[in-house]
C-alpha cells in the first residue's frame, strides 16, 4: 500500500497571499494514500528539506509529493532531499502551485485553492505510480569538435586544448582567421586586429592538443553527446602540405588572376593562393574553379616551379572521420547585399562600397596599402559619407534586427578616415547610436570630438550623380529638414545576417536555427551557450551578431561547458527516457521521423519466438533521447513508454480529479 | 464493369512466370450474387477469380496478416486500396518488391442493393496511385473531380461543441465494441490496440455508451489523415453504423488546415500528424 507523504510550501507570501495553504493541507489528508501531509514557510530551505527527510524515515513514505514552485526550480533541490533520506529521488513529484496557480489567480484566492488542491492530487495519484529510476552513464570520447576558424573557433579551440582535452579545429576556407583577419585597427581601444589576432593563428597551428583541418567541412554528425562521431570533408587542395614550404613560387608565377576574396575583390589573387600573408596554415591552395590545368588540362607552371614537388593535380577530396564528445560552432556570420538600395544607385554607382571594403582599403596590408581611394578613379576622397542600419531595422528591404555592431565601427571608420586622409570630413547618417558595452559610449565621444565628423539623424532618400560627385540627400531629423551633401565616396553599414550554411549545417548538427538563420540558443538568458541538443555549444556570430570582445567571451563559455562534460569518464544522465516494447512495436517508424533529436533507429527481430522470419522494430538509443515525449505521441501502437511519464501514472493523474 | 478474364490471364502469368506465391482477388460467395476475398495459392484455381463491380472489399488488409508476410504477393486495388497500399508501404508494413500490383481503373463499386457506394460517387482517385500493371494496359482512366465535401460532413461542421458530441454519441450508441471496424481497417495494424478492451490502458471497462463512443473516436483519430475512405469498416459493421462519418470528418478538418493533405496520394508521405511543417496551423495552441 502506498504511503504519500504530502509537503505544501507557502514560498513566502508567493503562494501564501493567493492560496490558503492549511486548507490545502487539510484536503490533502484526505486523500486515502496519504499518511503525512504538512506546510511550511519555505520548503526549500534545509529546515524544510529536514522536513521531508525526517517524514521519510518517521512515517516509512513510499512517495512524495511537493506542492510549491516550478520543478524548474527546485524539483532538484527536493531529489536530493529523498536520496539523502535514502528514498529513490524519481520517487518525487512536484505539484506546481506557484506559477499554476497562486501567481496566475491572484484575483480569486478561492479558486485558487481548489486549482491548488487539485494539482496536489494529481501529482498524489501520478507519484503512487512513480517507479524507482536510476541515472544512466554513458561514457565519454575526451575529444571536442570545433566547426569555423574564426576569432570565435579560435579562442574556443586554445581555451579547450589548454585543458589538455584534444580538440578538431574544422575551417572552410584554407585559412583560419575568419572576418577578424580582415580588419584594421578594432573599436574600441583600435589596437591593429592582426597583432592580436595572428599569435592565436599560431598557438592554434603549434598547439598539441590542436588538429587543425583546414580547407575541410563537416558532412555528417551521428551520434549523441560524449559520443559522437563525425565525418569530415577534406577538399582536394592539389598541394601536398606534408612537404610544401609555403615559399610562394607557385603563386608568383601562376598566370591566373581572379579576384581576390579576402581584399571584397578590390584587387586580385592567382588561382594557387593562400588568402593573406599571414594565413595559418600558411600553404596555398589551388582553385579548382579557376585552375587551367584542372579545368582545361593546360598550364602546370606551378608544378614546374616547385622545387618540392608538393603539386599534385589529381588530389581527390579525402573523407575522414572523427570520435567526438562534444561540438562547438562557430561558423561566424556574412552580410547582407545592399543590392534591394536601388534608390541609391547601388550597383551603378561605382563609389558606393561597403563597409568591409572601406575596412580593406584602410587596412596597412590592403589592396590600396591602408589609403581609402575612390574605385571610380582612384582618386582620394575628401567627404565621405557613411550611411547606418543598411539593411538592418528595416522590415521592408532588410531584417528587423539590430546587426549591433555598424554603429561602432562607423564610428571607427570615421577616426580611420580622419588619421589616414588629411583635410577630410566624414557625414554619418544614423537612426541611433548605440554604443552600449564597456568604453563604447566614451569611444564615440571622444571620435565625435576628435574628428568632428558630422551625424545626421535621419534616413538617406535618394543617392544621385552629380559630375563626379554623388549627391546625398536625406533627413535631418534634428532640425526637421533634408538636407544635401556633396560625397566623394559613400560607405554603407551593411546589416549582419547569418552564415548561410547555417540551415544546412544546423540540420546536419540536429540543432535548431530561427527565422532568420541564427543558430538557436537552449535559452535566451540562462542557457546562452548551449544548443537545444546535449554537447553541442554556440560561439560567436553564429548565434546572434556580435563584436569580438562578446564572441571571445562566449567561445571561452563553450570551453567551460566542453570542459565540464569531459570532466569525468563517464556522464551522470536522466533516465525519464524512452524505450520501445518490441513486442508491440509495429514497425511503422513514425517515431523515427518524429524524433527531433535522432535518437530512433530500427532494428531487426524474429517475427515470434524461434521464428527465422525477421521484422523491422524500433530501437532508442538511450544517451541520444532527451525524454522530449513526442515519439510516445505518434506511436498508435503504444509501443513506447517514457520513463516518469509512463501511462498507468497519466492515467492516475487524469482519473483523480 | 467486368475485368473477370482480364484478371484471370493476368494471374495465370504471374504464376507460370513464378513471380508470385499467392494472389490475393476476389471470388463468388458461392451462395449469392456477393463477392468474397480470394486467397489463390494454386494455379489451377485462378478460375474461381472475378471482378466486377461488386468486388468491393479493399484487399490491401490482406497484407498485414502474418500468413501473408513476407510472401511474393499478386493483387487487385482500385483507386481507393492504393491509396491504403501507398500507406502500408510508406510505413514499412510490406515490401514493395514482394508485391505484383494489378489495378483497377474503377468506375465504382456498389452496395448490397445495386446502387453505386457513396465514396464512389465522390471518389477523386478512381486510377489507382500506385501499381505494377493496369489490368487493361492503359494507365489513365477518366478525370477525376475535386475534392468536395459533402452535405454530412458539411452539417456537422456547423454544430457547435457540445451539439458535436450529442450528436456523434446519438449517432453511434448502438456500436457493440465488437472491433470489427479496426480489424477490417487495413491502416490498423497494431499488435496491441488502444481500444481493445482486454488489453487497453484506456478504454478498459464497461461498455457504455460514452465508453464505445470514446473508442470510437480514438480509433478514428489514429486512421486521421490515415484513411482512404475504402469502407472495409462500415461494411464490416454489424451494427451498420455509419463510421464514415468520423472519418470523413477529419479528413476534411485536415484537408483545410493541413495542406490540403489527403492520406496514401504520394508514397513517403506520413500524413498530417506525423510530420512536421512551416505550414502547419498552429492557432489552436495558446
Ligand atoms: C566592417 C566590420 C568591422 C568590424 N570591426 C570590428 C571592430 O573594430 N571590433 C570588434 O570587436 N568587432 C568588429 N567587427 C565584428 C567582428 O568581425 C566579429 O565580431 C567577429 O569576426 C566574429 O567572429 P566569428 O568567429 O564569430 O565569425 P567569423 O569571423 O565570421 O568566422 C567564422 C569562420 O568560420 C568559417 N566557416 C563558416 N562556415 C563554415 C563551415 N560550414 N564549416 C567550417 N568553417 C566555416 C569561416 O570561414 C570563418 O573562418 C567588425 C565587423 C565588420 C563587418
Ligand atoms: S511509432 Fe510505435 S509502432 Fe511505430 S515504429 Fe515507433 S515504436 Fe514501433
Ligand atoms: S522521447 Fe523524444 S528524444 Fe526520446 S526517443 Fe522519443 S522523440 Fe526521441
Ligand atoms: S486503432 Fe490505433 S492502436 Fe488500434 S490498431 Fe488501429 S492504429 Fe493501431
Ligand atoms: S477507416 Fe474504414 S474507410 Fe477508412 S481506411 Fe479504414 S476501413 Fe477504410
Ligand atoms: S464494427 Fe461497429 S459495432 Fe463493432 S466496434 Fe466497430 S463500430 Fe462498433
Amino acid at each position: 500500500m502506498a504511503r504519500v507523504g504530502v509537503f505544501v510550501c507557502f514560498c513566502g507570501a508567493n503562494i501564501a497571499d493567493f492560496v490558503d495553504v492549511p486548507a490545502v493541507v487539510e484536503e490533502a489528508k484526505r486523500i486515502r494514500e496519504v499518511k503525512f501531509a504538512i506546510d511550511y514557510k519555505y520548503m526549500c530551505s534545509d529546515p524544510g528539506q529536514q522536513q521531508i527527510r525526517d517524514a521519510i524515515v518517521q512515517h516509512r513514505l513510499t512517495s512524495i509529493v511537493v506542492a510549491a514552485c516550478s520543478p524548474r526550480m527546485h524539483e532538484k533541490t527536493f531529489r536530493k532531499a529523498l536520496s539523502d533520506a535514502g528514498m529513490n529521488p524519481y520517487l518525487l513529484e512536484v505539484a506546481n502551485i506557484r506559477e499554476h496557480s497562486s501567481w496566475v489567480h491572484q484575483k480569486d484566492k478561492k479558486a485558487a485553492t481548489a486549482k491548488a488542491a487539485d494539482l496536489v492530487r494529481m501529482a498524489v495519484a501520478k507519484s503512487i505510480a512513480n517507479e524507482q529510476l536510476h541515472e544512466i552513464s554513458v561514457p565519454v570520447t575526451k575529444r571536442a569538435l570545433v566547426i569555423g576558424g574564426g576569432i570565435a573557433g579560435i579562442q574556443a579551440a586554445l581555451d579547450i586544448a589548454d585543458a589538455r582535452i584534444p580538440v578538431v579545429l574544422v575551417e572552410k576556407s584554407p585559412s583560419i582567421g575568419g572576418k577578424m583577419a580582415q580588419l584594421d585597427e578594432t573599436f574600441p581601444t583600435l589596437d591593429c586586429s592582426q597583432c592580436i589576432l595572428t599569435p592565436k593563428m599560431v598557438d592554434v597551428a603549434s598547439h598539441p592538443y590542436i588538429e587543425l583541418i583546414p580547407y575541410a567541412e563537416v558532412l555528417e554528425l551521428d551520434g549523441f553527446v560524449g559520443n559522437y562521431k563525425a565525418k569530415i570533408k577534406k577538399k582536394a587542395s592539389y598541394v601536398n602540405f606534408k612537404t610544401c614550404t609555403g615559399c610562394g613560387a607557385c603563386w608568383q608565377k601562376c598566370p591566373v588572376k581572379v579576384p581576390n576574396e579576402y581584399n571584397m575583390g578590390i584587387d586580385k589573387r592567382k588561382a594557387i593562393y593562400t588568402p593573406f600573408p599571414q594565413a595559418v596554415p600558411n600553404k596555398p591552395v589551388i582553385d579548382a574553379r579557376y585552375c587551367t590545368m584542372l579545368t582545361k588540362g593546360k598550364c602546370g607552371i606551378c608544378s614546374k616551379v616547385c622545387e618540392k614537388g608538393s603539386i599534385d593535380y589529381k588530389m581527390q577530396d579525402e573523407i575522414i572521420e572523427r570520435e567526438i564528445g562534444a561540438v562547438v560552432v562557430a561558423t561566424g556570420y556574412d552580410l547582407w547585399d545592399p543590392k534591394p538600395y536601388e534608390e541609391y544607385g547601388v550597383g551603378r554607382f561605382k563609389d558606393i562600397i561597403t563597409s568591409l571594403e572601406f575596412e580593406r582599403m584602410v587596412s596597412a596590408n590592403g589592396p590600396t596599402n591602408g589609403v581609402p581611394v575612390r574605385p571610380s578613379d582612384g582618386k582620394v576622397p575628401k567627404n565621405v559619407v557613411f550611411i547606418k542600419c543598411i539593411g538592418s531595422r528595416d522590415e521592408a528591404k532588410g531584417i528587423e534586427y539590430c546587426s549591433k555592431i555598424c554603429c561602432m565601427y562607423t564610428t571607427k571608420h570615421t577616426i580611420l578616415l580622419h588619421h589616414k586622409v588629411h583635410g577630410s570630413h566624414s557625414y554619418v547618417f544614423y537612426m541611433d547610436i548605440r554604443a552600449a558595452g564597456k568604453g563604447y559610449e566614451e569611444f564615440v565621444k571622444k571620435a565625435q570630438v576628435d574628428t568632428g565628423a558630422t551625424y545626421l539623424r535621419g534616413r538617406v532618400s535618394k543617392i544621385y550623380k552629380k559630375g563626379d560627385k554623388l549627391m546625398v540627400r536625406g533627413e535631418d531629423a534634428q532640425i526637421g529638414q533634408v538636407v544635401e551633401v556633396e560625397a566623394d565616396l559613400v560607405v554603407l553599414a551593411t546589416a549582419v545576417v547569418p552564415n548561410k550554411d547555417n540551415p544546412d549545417l544546423a540540420r546536419l548538427l540536429g540543432v535548431s536555427y530561427d527565422k532568420y538563420g541564427y543558430m538557436s540558443e537552449a535559452h535566451p538568458k540562462l542557457r546562452p551557450v548551449e544548443t537545444a541538443k546535449a554537447g553541442i555549444f554556440l560561439a560567436g556570430c553564429t548565434q546572434a551578431p556580435k563584436d569580438i570582445p562578446d564572441t571571445v567571451a562566449q567561445a571561452s563559455a563553450c570551453a567551460a561547458k566542453v570542459c565540464g562534460i569531459f570532466a569525468g569518464d563517464t556522464m551522470k544522465k536522466d533516465p525519464m527516457i524512452s524505450t520501445v516494447n518490441k513486442e508491440f512495436c509495429s514497425g511503422c517508424q513514425n517515431c523515427v521521423t518524429v524524433c527531433p533529436y535522432g535518437a530512433i533507429v530500427t532494428e531487426e527481430v524474429p517475427m515470434g519466438h524461434g521464428s527465422k522470419e525477421m521484422r523491422t522494430v524500433a530501437k532508442i538509443n538511450e544517451g541520444v533521447c532527451q525524454g522530449c515525449g513526442s515519439c510516445v505521441a505518434v506511436c498508435r501502437s503504444m509501443a513506447i513508454s517514457l520513463a516518469g511519464f509512463t501511462d498507468p501514472q497519466i492515467i492516475n493523474e487524469i482519473v483523480s480529479i | 464493369m467486368d475485368y473477370t478474364n482480364q484478371i484471370r490471364e493476368i494471374a495465370s502469368k504471374l504464376f507460370a512466370e513464378g513471380k508470385i506465391d499467392v494472389f490475393v482477388g476476389y471470388r463468388m460467395t458461392g451462395f449469392d450474387e456477393n463477392q468474397v476475398p480470394a486467397l489463390i495459392r494454386d494455379p489451377n484455381e485462378v478460375s474461381k477469380l472475378v471482378f466486377t463491380d461488386k468486388s468491393v472489399f479493399n484487399l490491401t488488409n490482406y497484407l498485414k496478416q502474418d500468413h501473408t508476410r513476407n510472401k511474393r504477393i499478386g493483387m487487385v486495388v482500385k483507386g481507393c486500396d492504393s491509396r491504403a497500399l501507398n500507406l502500408l508501404l510508406t510505413e514499412s508494413q510490406v515490401k514493395r518488391e514482394n508485391l505484383h500490383i494489378v489495378g483497377i481503373p474503377c468506375k465504382g463499386v456498389v452496395d448490397e442493393n445495386g446502387n453505386k457506394m457513396q465514396n464512389c460517387i465522390e471518389c477523386i482517385f478512381p486510377n489507382p496511385v500506385v501499381f505494377d500493371e493496369m489490368v487493361d494496359g492503359t494507365p489513365t482512366g477518366s478525370e477525376a473531380p475535386p475534392y468536395q465535401v459533402n452535405t454530412d460532413i458539411q452539417n456537422i461542421a456547423a454544430m457547435d461543441l457540445v451539439e458535436r458530441r450529442a450528436y456523434f454519441e446519438e449517432v453511434f450508441e448502438s456500436c457493440i465494441r465488437c472491433n470489427a471496424c479496426r480489424h477490417s481497417c487495413p491502416m490498423c495494424y497494431c499488435a496491441k490496440c488502444c481500444i481493445d478492451q482486454e488489453t487497453s490502458t484506456l478504454y478498459h471497462g464497461a461498455n457504455t455508451t460514452s465508453s464505445a463512443f470514446h473508442a470510437l473516436m480514438t480509433w478514428s483519430l489514429h486512421l486521421a489523415g490515415r484513411c482512404v475512405d475504402c469502407r472495409n469498416c462500415e461494411k464490416a459493421c454489424p451494427s451498420h453504423l455509419p463510421l464514415h462519418l468520423l472519418h470523413k470528418w477529419n479528413e476534411q478538418v485536415i484537408y483545410e488546415n493541413f495542406q490540403e493533405h489527403l492520406a496514401g496520394v504520394h508514397e513517403g508521405d506520413r500524413g498530417a500528424f506525423y510530420k512536421y511543417s512551416m505550414k502547419d496551423p498552429d492557432d489552436f495552441i495558446m
